[in-house]
């Protein structure tokens, strides 16, 4: 059973949890940030931060160094840090003329990216000598807004998803603060801002959620038109799309080298398997909740419905679901990136959702998670 | 008697095509109604409907019809953050098409009753819906849905029981004047 | 101190038209040539597959290569045409077999077409395009629906 957390009426529009998941943050769909803690079963508000304008659009926790990033329609993002009792943020000047989209951490923490609606991406890095953050960017080809963004492994290399329908790996190599990186099967040249690859499904879905597997070579995407994309760079960049036949999604992980959840609209997480050989196959809808037991729905009802809104159904509002409305983003919450164990998702509901895989692999026949 | 002749009149073997039009129509609006929050790209710190300014071509969907006949159709406009629904009512006479521009006026005035009414029709159509993710985050997408169905069904009850009701007064005045003759 | 003080055109200049990073959708393309034969091609084999009652081959020819790429509405008309004859010559109990048998590609240019359609509605279509549209949902689920939403290229 998954552990379900009604947090708040209205959307979150992100969330992101801290190294030891003894806490988490999220956005209430507004100018706030509120930091969750542990108390005894239940999760209590800690903290609020606001020091954006307009509303927070994207946040990350960085799990060793214990800062979180976020980001907002203000065009602005601040990196927070814990000092004895209260979080100081300190504004990046990520030089953007829109407002963000989307923030995550590189996997050394010495930098982050920031996804926006000014057509590019912001690589913002350390400096000491002035002690502020500074921005980088990353600009061609971007043609629309960025709608999501994942580092690879390797710490240098990011994908990028955006509204121009395409999803592509940049290389994010700072010179400033680190060393030249080595060749991967993206490529060997990794100036800053070279387009690695660039990858698109023909036909026009925007690119809602990218996202790198453990070993870095096979990048997913998931589009507006209802497609999941896995492309496996180490097999010569052999690219598998599905169209399926659901709503589309809005996020997706890599919970191991070869499965891939992804949520959207259809309010439920579901599982895809990507084998070497390259078939992307959909396995199953990974939620089991069935609706609450409705009270009595007499005949009458049902032909009304049957007669007015062409709905068999009595006047049932709730969804067959866990979560009520669609899904927005899926983090890893337990385990590592080869093997997740536990994932959470977050809603337009306002739940806070944790999957444990364990237990639907034993409530769900013949699942495994390979 | 004669109240029943005109209602058998007005729906010659319609009912056929009800169902399937309505499904279609859910169907479409529940593809096309997956929105979500998209701050401008093109003017700073501004929050609008793409499917209304229009202002970059790769946000907006490719808008789709559904009719059940000539006279009676859906249009559905959508985009990343936000979806127009036009219905094209039908108006069989004169009469009818008095009755529904003045109910549609009646109601777009009090469109901010309505959270998701507009205040203009689209060109070609009688009355339009503007719907916006802050729509769907704070109400059911499906009710939402089911509301537009539900709307479309009784606006034509409304109306035939508006036509058959001026008709009956029509009468009614008529032969108190006929009467002083 | 300008001269051009008279002139007040470059107000009418439409900015946001000149931006060079704007997205623009790919032009066309040299396979739009080709289509125009392919689409008369097609039309003879879809009128010998009917004319021997084949309905089921001539819905298969009929769906192969849309004629995505052209810009000439002419063309695409007339192909639409040969698509909507086909559709009505089926019963209504075979529908749900016909649109059984197709791949869900098929189904996908099936959809699009059933959409353009109901954009232009005649008497009779819309009853068949509506039990159409029906099977094919079932067939093809919402994703269909939203494929014909976001493709760029229309039939």
């Amino acid at each position: 059973m998954p552990e379900v957390h009604q947090l708040i009426p209205g959307p979150i529009t992100c969330h992101c949890w801290n190294g030891d998941r003894s806490r988490f943050a999220i956005s209430p769909n507004n100018t706030e940030v509120h930091i969750y803690t542990k108390k005894g079963s239940k999760w209590e508000v800690q903290h609020v931060l606001s020091e954006h304008g307009q509303k927070v659009t994207g946040m990350d926790w960085a799990p060793k160094s214990d800062r979180l990033v976020t980001c907002g329609a203000d065009r602005n993002a601040y990196v927070w840090t814990f000092a004895g009792e209260e979080w100081k943020p300190s504004l990046v000047i990520l030089r953007i003329n829109r407002a963000a989209t989307t923030v995550r951490w590189s996997p050394l923490e010495n930098k982050f990216a920031v996804g926006s609606g000014a057509r590019l991406i912001s690589i913002c890095y350390f400096e000491k000598e002035n002690d502020w953050w500074v921005s980088k960017h990353i600009k061609k080809p971007l043609r629309s807004t960025v709608l999501g963004i994942d580092w690879h492994p390797n710490n240098y290399l990011l994908a990028a998803g955006s509204c121009d329908f395409k999803a592509r790996v940049f290389s994010g190599y700072v010179k400033e603060i680190e060393e030249k990186p080595e060749a991967t099967c993206w490529g060997k040249k990794m100036t800053f801002g070279a387009c690695m690859a660039e990858f698109s499904n023909g036909g026009g879905g925007w690119v809602h959620s990218v996202s790198f597997s453990p070993s870095g070579n096979k990048l997913a995407w998931v589009g507006h038109d209802s497609s999941v994309s896995v492309a496996n760079q180490a097999a010569d960049g052999q690219v598998s799309t599905v169209m399926h036949s659901y709503l589309p999604y809005l996020s997706c992980l890599f919970l191991t080298e070869n499965s891939l959840v992804a949520a959207g609209y259809d309010c439920c997480p579901v599982l895809w398997m990507h084998d070497d050989a390259g078939s992307l196959t959909y396995i199953n809808k990974l939620d089991t909740a069935e609706k609450k037991q409705k009270e009595f729905v007499s005949a009458m009802d049902k032909f009304k419905g049957l007669d007015n809104r062409a709905n068999a159904g009595g006047r049932d509002v709730e969804l067959d679901s866990t979560h009520q409305n669609a899904i927005s983003e899926i983090l890893l919450h337990t385990g590592s990136r080869e093997n997740v164990s536990k994932f959470a998702t977050v809603g337009v509901d306002g739940q806070l959702v944790i999957w444990d895989c364990k237990s639907l692999e034993s409530s769900i026949a013949g699942l495994r998670f390979k | 008697m004669r109240r029943l002749f005109v209602k058998s009149q007005r729906r010659p073997k319609m009912s056929a095509t009800l169902k399937p039009y309505l499904s279609a129509v859910r169907a479409s609006l529940t593809a096309a109604m997956c929105l979500e929050n998209f701050e401008s790209q093109v003017v700073e710190r501004h929050n609008k409907p793409e499917v209304e300014v229009k202002s970059s071509k790769e946000l907006l969907l490719t808008p789709v019809t559904v009719s059940r006949n000539e006279k009676e159709r859906i249009l559905i406009e959508s985009s990343i953050n936000s979806i127009r629904v036009s219905i094209a009512i039908k108006q069989a006479d004169e009469i009818e098409k008095i009755l529904c521009k003045k109910f549609m006026r009646f109601m777009m005035q009090r469109a901010e009753h309505f959270f998701i009414l507009r205040r203009k029709p689209i060109e070609g159509y009688d009355i339009s819906f503007l719907i916006t993710n802050f729509h769907t985050e704070q109400m059911y997408k499906h009710k939402l849905v089911d509301f537009v169905i539900q709307f479309m069904e009784e606006i034509d009850k409304e109306i035939s029981e508006m036509k058959i009701s001026l008709n009956a007064r029509a009468r009614i005045v008529a032969e108190e004047f006929l009467k002083n003759f | 101190m300008s001269k051009n003080t008279l002139s007040t055109d470059f107000r009418k200049v439409d900015v946001d038209e000149l931006d060079e990073e704007k997205y623009r959708d790919d032009p066309e393309t040299s396979e739009a040539s080709n289509e125009a034969d392919q689409v008369a091609r097609r039309e003879q084999e879809v009128k010998r597959l009917t004319q021997s009652s084949n309905n089921m081959e001539a819905l298969k020819v009929c769906l192969e290569d849309p004629p995505v790429s052209t810009k000439d509405k002419a063309l695409k008309e007339r192909n639409f045409n040969v698509v909507l004859d086909v559709l009505t010559r089926f019963r209504a109990a075979d529908v749900e077999k016909a649109v059984k048998s197709l791949s869900s590609e098929q189904v996908d240019v099936l959809m699009k077409y059933i959409y353009r359609g109901f954009a232009s509605p005649t008497e009779n279509s819309c009853g068949i395009l509506l039990s159409w549209h029906d099977k094919a949902v079932t067939a093809g689920g919402l994703g269909s629906i939203v494929r014909v939403l976001t493709d760029r290229k229309s039939v």
